[in-house]
């Protein structure tokens, strides 16, 4: 069943991708893929083209797939280990959700991070009190890992 | 809670009807004269594995179980089902998964056209790639319902959300119990009456209660309840009349 549905969101995915994001699988295996997100043009992101990988559970789609980043990210809600803290990966996935879904709200994320749910309590702090500094140390980032 | 390895078992006649937990786990036990309420008007107990989807479980088994011999309800069930597909797409669910899952819903749903039988619909919702992609069929309609009538349930929710988060928290997901508000949805998506006996802590007996999908509205159809399910907290199975 996981990887009937899978061959099916590559189609779809090939056919209509979110826009600014990219997905597919490494080499031969269907559950394991690699995607990138180009930072949006309203955040400290923008001109950054970020890594992340993608691993389909055996059970999928009644469990989330995991998704993290593999390029280092400036974000309340992403930590060093490239972890997401995102609603729809954890508790709230859907079945009816897909890998194109996903991608289009881990961009929304990086627009508006969540700092009330954080993953990095400093910088949900920082983003909280200083969003210049945040901004700033973000864009710093965006520029040394992901350029 | 439970332990089958399958997700509908094969009738297993529990002339006890004794509460499945043990006393840790539910320190005020039930009173045994709720067991024999039941013995008095029910003859058999069809158990659902307990996974969190077993309110969905049961109905879906439940109801194309009567269906099996009332060709005229599974005639008007059929194209309640055939056309739901476009009002969640509708809705925004994305189109693809949300095809995906109405194929299977009805695949299951046409095994009751002759000759259907209990002993293939048992082996359907044991199988679970057809068992699961049904339960989420079955969980999307209850959030289509929702979403479409919001303005009806948003008194009925806890916390400040929207029904539209309470859908992608406490609907959709597979694994999130269901309570009344899910119940009633689903009854009033498909139109279709039924009771619960709860074998709760209060009372001397169990509580019935009829969800009638045609109260408040001008449709006079018949709302006697076409199959019962038993509630003992947190989890629902499927009871059989004397």
């Amino acid at each position: 069943m996981a990887q009937k549905r899978i061959k099916k969101e590559l189609n779809d995915f090939g056919r209509d991708p979110p826009a600014n994001c990219s997905a597919g699988p490494v080499g031969d295996d269907l559950f394991h893929w690699q995607a990138t997100i180009m930072g949006p043009t309203d955040s400290p992101y923008y001109r950054g083209v970020f890594f992340l990988t993608i691993n389909f559970p055996t059970d999928y789609p009644f469990k989330p797939p995991k998704v993290a980043f593999t390029t280092r990210i400036y974000h309340p809600n992403i930590n060093s280990n490239g972890s997401i803290c995102l609603d729809i990966l954890r508790g709230q996935w859907s079945p009816a959700l897909t890998i194109s879904k996903v991608l289009l709200s881990i961009c929304s994320l990086l627009t508006d991070p969540n700092p009330d749910d954080p993953l990095v309590p400093e910088i949900a702090r920082m983003y909280k009190t200083d969003r210049d500094k945040y901004y700033k140390v973000a864009k710093e980032w965006t520029e040394k890992y992901a350029q | 809670m439970e332990t089958n390895s399958g997700d509908v078992n094969q009738t297993t006649f529990d002339p006890t009807f004794q509460h499945p937990y043990s006393p840790a786990r539910l320190p005020e036990t039930v009173r045994p004269s709720k067991s024999q309420d039941l013995k008095s008007r029910f003859k058999n107990l069809r158990k659902t594995r307990g996974d969190g989807n077993c309110f969905y479980r049961a109905f879906g088994f439940a109801y194309l179980e009567t269906l099996l011999t009332n060709g005229k309800e599974y005639k008007r069930f059929f194209e309640t089902a055939q056309k739901s597909k476009d009002d969640l797409i509708g809705l925004g669910f994305p189109q693809f998964t949300l095809e995906d899952f109405h194929d299977t819903f009805m695949d299951v749903v046409k095994m009751v056209e002759k000759p259907g039988t209990t002993a293939a619909l048992v082996e359907a919702f044991n199988d679970g790639g057809l068992s699961d992609y049904f339960v989420v069929y079955l969980r999307l309609l209850v959030s289509g319902h929702l979403q479409q009538n919001a303005d009806s349930y948003i008194y009925f929710i806890d916390g400040e959300r929207t029904i539209k988060e309470f859908c992608s928290q406490e609907v959709e997901p597979m694994g999130k119990e269901s309570d009344h508000i899910h119940i009633v949805s689903l009854t009033k998506a498909l139109q279709v009456p039924i009771c619960v006996e709860y074998m709760d802590r209060e009372g001397d007996k169990c509580n019935s209660f009829t969800f009638n999908p045609f109260e408040g509205t001008a449709d006079s159809a018949d709302a006697t309840p076409v199959f019962t399910l038993l509630y003992r907290p947190g989890h629902y199975d499927i009871l059989y009349p004397l």
